[in-house]
């Protein structure tokens, strides 16, 4: 956005940001203001924005009602694992389609990308029945395998290779002619000028862990396992019913590393969307 | 330092042939500059020395020694890029350490190389930084200094100055050669610039579609062309051609007749193509004993000497005088070529006649 613009259209610009804020912040601020009422405000008429009343036990009972901090121990390991692993694997693949000259390597990278084209919900069937003849069931190894070696791994091996092909080749020739091999031009040259499109993998690696919810509610049976996605849904009455205020309470929870992620690399964050050409 | 030999090398992608048996001798400490237009094959040449391309026919010997089939590393060559290929994520000193580093040489040696290298290339209050904060000349510099610190056999150097604005490039044109003369290392350089093949090179190489043409002294190109692509490419402003007829009166062409130098294995009657040099035609204002009229059609006065466009018979030629000539468009003057520094070529160019 350029900074000559008219004050006219300055405020005009204002104003549209200002009401599409209401969509944005407003579910966040509901989340983390119901969280601290009492059930009844919650549904109160009129809404209250500010709560009138505080009950903190909200979130107290989040830990008593099941072992949230075990699962949220699960969810942070397995997002950390799925990361790094889908770093390595996509660095490398996407710098072997960007550099390394195969026979029918276009075509194999084609072939690649078509995994993308296939809806998690197509394959999570075979796929259980897979990890349940290894026995694998009700163990992390599907949350992390899957990702690390399925869709969100082609993306990012996509957004990695499209990185790499845009790396001049002088800069590996000159690497060779100081005497660096393939490996070595990758870690010491090619890697270390990737950060920005291995940030932009990371961030969205680690998001699209951390919120999985198909495949936890697939593979995984003991609350001890759960995830946090998953162990949202289990704050429930005794009649099945959500108990709204503890599971905001747990959203709320859930939500704050995101949300502090995204404060910090905020920059990243729209680099990472830039590289990769997606919208968000 | 070493002898580099060429024996009938050749390149072909697929089908397509761009490097057709070229052989090239150089010898120990020699600047050699390969030349010519673009797509002549000189870069791919150049790679193919380094280690960059495969060969894909004759041998290429570094030191007496068949390098065809070693890596670069193994080559012991130092090459600078035309973009300079600089790591972006390294300091300066360690852009030009880098090599050493990976061949496991002592850290205090690499300090003192570098800082060796840095001394005579003026980079000693650059070692810290990045080449983001350096100028084009700067970054040029640090490339030769990557080379530099290895001591290599060889330096091979790509069009490494057609990304500097014209002044600078004047300046590091003498700072190459200048290095050259200090460290005495065998040096190909590749150009497309026939100013930086004059002034640098001990020889030029001139290439023209995968193939040499002419190699030779600077000066002996420059007087003595082998053919019309090499009489055309060397020299600026470029050598004028005219076509026409040896006859017994002198060379018959639509604007007149021109004088002929002694000439081998001609005969009367044969057509042929005139060359001559825009700074060997000499001026009159009125006609003189073998001059020719030609019509002026634009007058550029540089100073030192004026460049005139004109029209002589049906053809346009370029003059440069030491005159200041003062003429309009349209007027004749009267120009005679110096006998002792024709050129005469055979109708298809390839082959001198005199």
């Amino acid at each position: 956005m350029r900074a000559d613009i008219s004050p006219r259209a300055k405020v005009v610009l204002y104003g549209v940001m200002c009401v599409l804020l209401i969509p944005f912040v407003f579910p966040t601020w509901w989340m983390v203001t119901s969280s601290m009422k009492p059930i009844s405000d919650i549904f109160a008429f009129p809404p209250q924005l500010v709560p009138q009343s505080y009950d903190w036990t909200t979130y107290s009972k989040v830990f008593e009602l099941q072992p949230f901090v075990r699962q949220y121990w699960n969810s942070a390991y397995i997002a950390a694992v799925v990361t790094v692993g889908t770093m390595i694997i996509s660095s490398m693949a996407g710098y072997a389609f960007a550099r390394i000259r195969f026979p029918y390597a276009n075509a194999i990278f084609m072939i690649v990308l078509l995994g993308l084209l296939i809806p998690s919900e197509v394959t999570i069937v075979p796929l259980f029945q897979m990890f349940l003849k290894a026995g694998m069931v009700n163990t992390h190894w599907p949350l992390i395998l899957v990702p690390i070696f399925g869709a969100p791994s082609v993306f990012a091996t996509f957004v990695m290779r499209q990185f790499f092909v845009t790396l001049p080749a002088e800069l590996e020739e000159a690497a060779r002619v100081d005497g660096l091999g393939r490996f070595k031009i990758f870690t010491r040259i090619a890697l270390p000028l990737a950060k920005p499109a291995l940030a932009s993998v990371a961030i969205f690696t680690f998001l699209h862990s951390w919120n999985l919810f198909l495949e936890p509610i697939v593979f995984l049976s003991s609350a001890e396992m759960f995830t946090l996605p998953q162990a949202l849904t289990q704050y429930t009455d005794a009649y099945g019913g959500p108990m709204w205020n503890i599971q905001l309470a747990a959203a709320t929870l859930t939500a704050l590393p995101v949300l502090i992620v995204f404060i910090i690399a905020q920059k990243q964050f729209v680099e990472g969307l830039a590289h990769t050409g997606l919208k968000g | 330092m070493a002898d580099v030999t060429l024996s009938d090398i050749r390149k072909s992608y697929g089908a397509v042939k761009t490097v057709h048996g070229v052989d090239l001798e150089i010898k120990d400490g020699e600047f050699v500059v390969l030349v010519g237009p673009s797509g002549c094959g000189k870069s791919t040449l150049l790679r193919m020395i380094a280690g960059l391309e495969t060969i894909t026919g004759g041998t290429l010997k570094i030191s007496g020694r068949v390098v065809n089939d070693l890596d670069p590393k193994d080559r012991d060559i130092a090459m600078v890029f035309q973009s300079y290929a600089l790591y972006p994520h390294m300091t300066v000193a360690t852009n030009m350490g880098f090599s050493l580093e990976h061949r496991g040489t002592a850290k205090t040696e690499i300090a003192e190389r570098v800082n060796w290298a840095a001394g005579i290339l003026g980079l000693t209050d650059l070692l810290d930084r990045y080449p983001r904060q350096l100028s084009g000349g700067q970054r040029q510099r640090v490339a030769m200094g990557r080379a530099i610190v290895r001591n290599p056999q060889v330096f091979l150097f790509d069009e490494p100055l057609s990304n500097l604005d014209a002044k600078l490039r004047v300046v590091m044109r003498g700072e190459i050669k200048a290095l050259h003369q200090k460290l005495k290392t065998t040096t190909i350089y590749v150009t497309h610039d026939q100013v930086e093949a004059m002034t640098m090179a001990d020889r030029i190489v001139v290439l023209n579609a995968g193939r040499v043409e002419q190699i030779g002294a600077p000066l002996d190109l420059y007087d003595r062309p082998a053919n019309q692509f090499v009489a055309g490419f060397i020299g600026s402003p470029s050598m004028n051609f005219l076509e026409g007829k040896i006859t017994e009166a002198g060379f018959q062409t639509s604007g007149g007749v021109l004088p002929l130098p002694k000439l081998i294995n001609t005969e009367m009657g044969q057509i042929a193509v005139y060359g001559i040099r825009p700074e060997h035609f000499r001026f009159s204002d009125h006609p003189r004993h073998a001059s020719v009229p030609a019509e002026i059609v634009l007058i550029e006065p540089m100073g030192p000497e004026t460049q005139v466009t004109m029209k002589f018979g049906e053809t346009q030629v370029t003059g440069v005088f030491r005159e200041r000539i003062n003429g309009a468009p349209g007027e004749v003057i009267h120009v005679s070529p110096e006998v002792g520094s024709i050129h005469l070529f055979s109708e298809d160019g390839d082959t001198r006649l005199n």
